[in-house]
């Protein structure tokens, strides 16, 4: 069909194989090591845990219930939070005319090689085509210009949970680079600078860390990596390494006044003169779920962190030849009562057609964080077995505190996931001062701090000479904790007086 | 200024199009033409900065804004609202511009969907969310493109909706190799993956939903009620018996039915569509029709039973437990940003929007009034505090405690915001102790309460009675007004009257499908359901004389 179809076939052929290859254990796994083949690991690994499904348009991936549970609450979370910080939702139309979105130069020069145009309606042609929102600058400030008259009407502070297109033609990805994805994105409006900067970055680091249990870095982009037609832009990078990427989390653009001197918004000041206003945009996707793939995951499937598992606990009934089969189901039955009144979910996977040991690999490959084993010798000891999803650690608990137990088991694996990734992380980490350190430290995919002069042409210049296989090497953001740079410390790249440091490395 | 957003081509009749340029200096811009009026006039006698504590003076007739102040402000230029009776959509249009519930989008027929019209929709989300997922439904994400030979294949699903079909054809400055529908439904893109997810009994029941955004190329739009692209949910389920299926679709029917009537006081018609009605590829469609304020009827929300029609063009089975190879039965069900539009088409009055408690995002406003400055502290921190005492009882509260309006502006504003319930805080009352509190549905002295004690426990147990009595009020005038404008009808002449007359008509019927257009022809009115509620007895059919096994309901219909 459309374009994709060699993305699919890819992934159906690799599942068929996997099948036939382990079927004698369990029927399931992954045919791939994430240690040896990264990239089929990873589209294996969404596709099995059911997170995925690939789908005939090639980059359009459908997201299953088990991952859209995670941008749920990951939703549930941060729409709270914005709303205490009095920002509103609101719904802005899908469908950009060509002549609001080519009204700021810089931002079309960025946008318009990937955006997707409807120029049909049934059978007619449109007579001007209509693109579809590849971001919504464009199609909110002109309402913002309507909207905002004094001073009185600022801040404005709106956001929109909804779905975006964006025509790329580098490999798709699913969650990290898809051609319709989903977010949200807050536009805020305010009457001075120093209010436009924010605290949302705060709130990412929020849903990366707590919630995901992935480490970032809070960091400013450099001139070329910014936002197209903003006046600078903070992330938080995260770093994959096993591939030695870095990836952008989410960012906040503080768009300046650029965007209201094109959109004319305009206010009037308490003094009763004309301002414009000072804006912000701000955005994380449905690639934060990919992010937390592919640090957490590992050759069995996803791992999921306790915080964002949809079922935190799996009890499995183990029942052995002439058991008491019925009092272990009821035993089972009871126990997810029990952790469900405590508001931890639970689930029994009770069904007959699948041995003890296929449901093992089957909740292990979607990542469930615990899982609860009652055979006979459990029922007898009026206990459980717990099996760790992370580290594979077993441990017996008594049912009588079951659900002490198991809310601090959930909170340790929540806690040990985010130590267990920053230290991978952190082992990445290579400080460098000078080029020759840069090359080697590159070539061994290191997310690389370095100490830089701040100058556009020199990230265009590293660029150029790391060109390469595996792709250049560009800056990934100037850290705000900034390290001391001492007197006379120089650039790596140009040897002119640096400025601040920066992270490099090549980047998703 | 982006005037030239127009789409030229699409010119027929349809309302967004005189004006639907984001002109920065219009203030009327939900109007399909700049009218001029003048400012509100100042009122005699009415002095702004008091109010609630001198019974007199608070007649809400008074209520008025000093004239120097509205004509230097737009806000006050907007809320004048044509009156219901004198232009129902003109009225329709001013109530979501006046209390910013959505703005015209930037292409014909789109809409921006303001927070405050966004608040309510989320209301609705909340409440639909976990009852779905109380039914085992699980939420997932569909792509929002279609090829277009997926839409091919369920033959009378294409038939209904080509000709409102959006179709990309280029992205990424390429021409694509297949052309891309804009999803209208999801119907067919979600049999594709249930073939793939489905294969034995044991993976039935299939229970899905979605929360989206849809686009139908429609030629005729207002806001809310028909746009391009609106927003809602799609739920998608299948089963391995046609009466499972059944079962589903008359279950989601009731969710939508109850959530009706118990949270947004809409009592809706529930019943079946005749054969005509039928969605595109459905075997039997359950719908829920509302009344308007205009008398008009408004499908609110859609539950199909799909039948085998789906699975057997996309070839989705299953194997049944004796091993056969069987098609799975399917249904489909959907309520949308329409239900916004019927909310306020079924409760709002001359004075703007009136929001049933339960699904209003802000329950109560409090407006504390004060005189002279030394009055302030005392009066505001009163408010403040009642504010809190609401707050933590789950009470959806807002303080007006801005200095730039006064009281009388205030009350007309969050009046024509419909806010269920007001409570007004003068210095008078701080030394009582109390407060007085007014309806929002019973209009000037009548629904206003001097004298409720301040003391929290007195003062939440009031407020909740009367948000409880408010959401009954509501649902009972709505019922009435219903009831007495449905007419029971005999004859066909006796239907035409009705008809003519702007009411619904409810009759025997068992003609046929070319006589059901006929109707439609000359009377304009279309078969809304036949009701799940039947009256007893045999029936004849008004239409044809012939033996009648249901009575129908006729209406002209949005």
């Amino acid at each position: 069909m459309a374009g994709g179809g060699e993305k699919k076939s890819k992934a159906n052929a690799t599942g068929g194989g996997k099948k036939k290859e382990v079927k004698k254990e369990t029927g399931l796994g992954l045919s791939y090591k994430k240690d040896e083949n990264f990239g089929e690991w990873y589209s294996e690994v969404v596709v099995n845990g059911e997170m995925i499904e690939y789908y005939d348009i090639s980059g359009c991936y459908i997201i299953r219930p088990w991952a859209m549970s995670i941008w749920e609450t990951m939703q549930k979370f941060f729409d709270a939070e914005i709303k205490k910080m009095k920002i509103q939702n609101c719904y802005f139309p899908l469908f950009v005319s060509p002549t609001v979105l080519q009204k700021e130069k810089d931002h079309i020069e960025g946008f318009a090689p990937e955006v997707a145009w409807v120029t049909k309606s049934g059978e007619s042609d449109l007579e001007v085509p209509i693109a579809i929102r590849p971001t919504s600058e464009t199609v909110m400030y002109p309402y913002y210009s309507k909207w905002i008259r004094g001073h009185r009407d600022l801040p404005l502070k709106l956001n929109q949970w909804c779905n975006v297109v964006r025509w790329e033609f580098s490999n798709p990805t699913p969650f990290i680079r898809s051609r319709e994805f989903l977010w949200q994105e807050g536009h805020t409006a305010f009457a001075t600078k120093s209010e436009a900067d924010d605290e949302i970055l705060e709130l990412y680091r929020r849903i990366y860390e707590e919630f995901l249990a992935v480490p970032v870095i809070k960091g400013k982009k450099s001139e070329l990596e910014k936002f197209a037609g903003g006046l600078y832009t903070t992330t938080v990078e995260a770093f994959i390494p096993n591939t030695g990427r870095g990836i952008q989390g989410a960012t906040s653009h503080c768009l300046g006044q650029n965007f209201s001197k094109m959109f004319e918004i305009i206010f009037e000041n308490e003094k009763g003169e004309k301002a414009m206003a000072w804006q912000n945009s701000w955005a994380y996707t449905t690639r934060t779920i990919g992010v937390m793939v592919m640090v957490h995951g590992d050759d069995k499937g996803l791992v999921l962190p306790p915080r964002v598992a949809s079922v935190q606990v799996i009890v499995v009934p183990v029942p052995y030849k002439d058991a008491d089969t019925q009092g272990i189901f009821d035993a089972c039955t009871a126990t997810v009562e029990t952790l469900c009144e405590a508001g931890i979910c639970a689930n029994m996977d009770s069904r007959d057609n699948y041995s003890p040991g296929w449901k093992y690999s089957h909740w292990e490959m979607k990542g469930v964080p615990l899982r609860i084993e009652i055979g006979p010798k459990d029922l007898a000891k009026n206990q459980v077995r717990a099996v760790r999803r992370d580290n594979g650690a077993k441990v017996d608990l008594p049912r009588s505190s079951l659900v002490e137990r198991i809310k601090e088991l959930l909170d340790e694996i929540q806690e040990s996931l985010f130590v267990a990734a920053k230290q991978r992380r952190d082992a990445c980490i290579q400080i460098v001062k000078t080029w020759d350190e840069f090359v080697e430290a590159l070539g061994q995919r290191k997310m690389i701090l370095a100490p830089w002069c701040d100058e556009e042409e020199v990230e265009k210049d590293v660029k150029a000479r790391t060109k390469g296989e595996m792709g250049a090497a560009k800056t990934l953001c100037s850290p705000l904790e900034q390290p001391e740079i001492p007197e006379g410390t120089l650039c790596f790249a140009s040897g002119k007086p640096a400025k601040r440091w920066s992270y490099w490395g090549r980047s998703y | 200024m982006v005037s030239a957003l127009r789409l030229p081509s699409l010119h027929l009749t349809n309302l967004f199009s005189s004006s639907p340029c984001i002109s920065r200096r219009s203030s009327a811009i939900l109007r399909r033409h700049h009218r001029l009026r003048p400012p509100p006039t100042l009122t005699a006698g009415f002095s702004a900065q008091s109010a609630a504590s001198s019974p007199p003076e608070t007649d809400d007739k008074v209520v008025e804004i000093e004239k120097n102040r509205a004509s230097q402000d737009r806000g006050n230029r907007e809320r004048v609202i044509t009156p219901r009776s004198q232009d129902f959509n003109a009225w329709y249009l001013d109530v979501i511009s006046n209390a910013e519930l959505a703005d015209y989008g930037p292409v014909r027929g789109t809409m921006v969907i303001r927070p405050y019209g966004y608040a309510i929709w989320e209301a609705i989300q909340d409440y639909l969310n976990v009852k779905f997922k109380e039914t085992g439904h699980s939420n997932m994400y569909f792509p929002q493109f279609i090829p277009y030979s997926f839409i091919e294949k369920e033959a009378s699903h294409v038939e209904g909706f080509s000709p409102e079909l959006a179709l990309v054809t280029i992205g990424g400055g390429k021409e694509l190799e297949e052309k891309l529908v804009v999803r209208p439904t999801s119907e067919t893109i979600v049999n594709h993956m249930f073939t793939q997810w489905i294969h034995s009994y044991r993976d039935l029941p299939l229970l899905v939903n979605q929360w989206a955004n849809v686009t139908r190329w429609e030629m005729r739009t207002k806001p809310f009620v028909r746009t391009l692209e609106f927003l809602w949910q799609e739920g998608h389920t299948a089963h391995a018996t046609p009466e499972e299926a059944e079962k589903e679709a008359m279950q989601m029917i009731d969710i939508y039915t109850k959530f009706a009537y118990e949270h947004t006081a809409i009592p809706v018609i529930a019943g079946r569509k005749s054969k005509v009605e039928t969605f595109a590829g459905a075997s039997r469609t359950y719908t829920i029709e509302a009344m308007m304020g205009d008398k008009r009827a408004l499908q609110a929300g859609t539950s199909h039973n799909l039948g085998q029609n789906f699975s057997l063009a996309f070839g989705t089975q299953f194997t049944d437990e004796n091993g056969q190879r069987q098609h799975v039965w399917q249904t489909s069900w959907a309520i949308s940003t329409r239900f916004v539009g019927g909310i306020i088409m079924t409760h709002g009055d001359d004075t703007g929007l009136m929001l049933p408690p339960r699904i209003a995002p802000i329950q109560v406003v409090i407006v504390p009034i004060w005189k002279k400055a030394d009055e302030k502290t005392g009066v505001l921190s009163a408010a403040l505090s009642a504010k809190e005492v609401l707050q933590k009882s789950g009470i959806r509260v807002k303080l007006d405690d801005s200095d730039q309006r006064t009281p009388g502006w205030k009350f007309n504003f969050w009046e024509m915001k419909g806010i269920p319930l007001r409570i007004e805080i003068g210095p008078r009352d701080v030394s009582s102790g109390s407060v007085v509190i007014s309806r929002r549905d019973v209009p000037g002295k009548q629904g206003k309460v001097f004298g409720i004690s301040m003391e929290p426990s007195i003062l939440e147990a009031y407020v909740k009675d009367k948000l409880d009595e408010i959401q009954s009020a509501l649902l009972e005038r709505a019922t009435s007004f219903r009831d007495s404008n449905i007419v029971d009808v005999s004859s066909y002449e006796e239907l035409k009257e009705a008809i003519s007359m702007g009411k619904w008509a409810r009759g025997p019927w068992s003609a046929s499908d070319a006589d059901e257009l006929k109707v439609k022809e000359e009377t304009g009115a279309t078969i809304r359901c036949f009701p799940f509620e039947q009256p007893q007895g045999n029936k004849t059919c008004f239409m044809t004389g012939n033996p009648a096994q249901e009575v129908a309901l006729f209406a002209k219909s949005y």
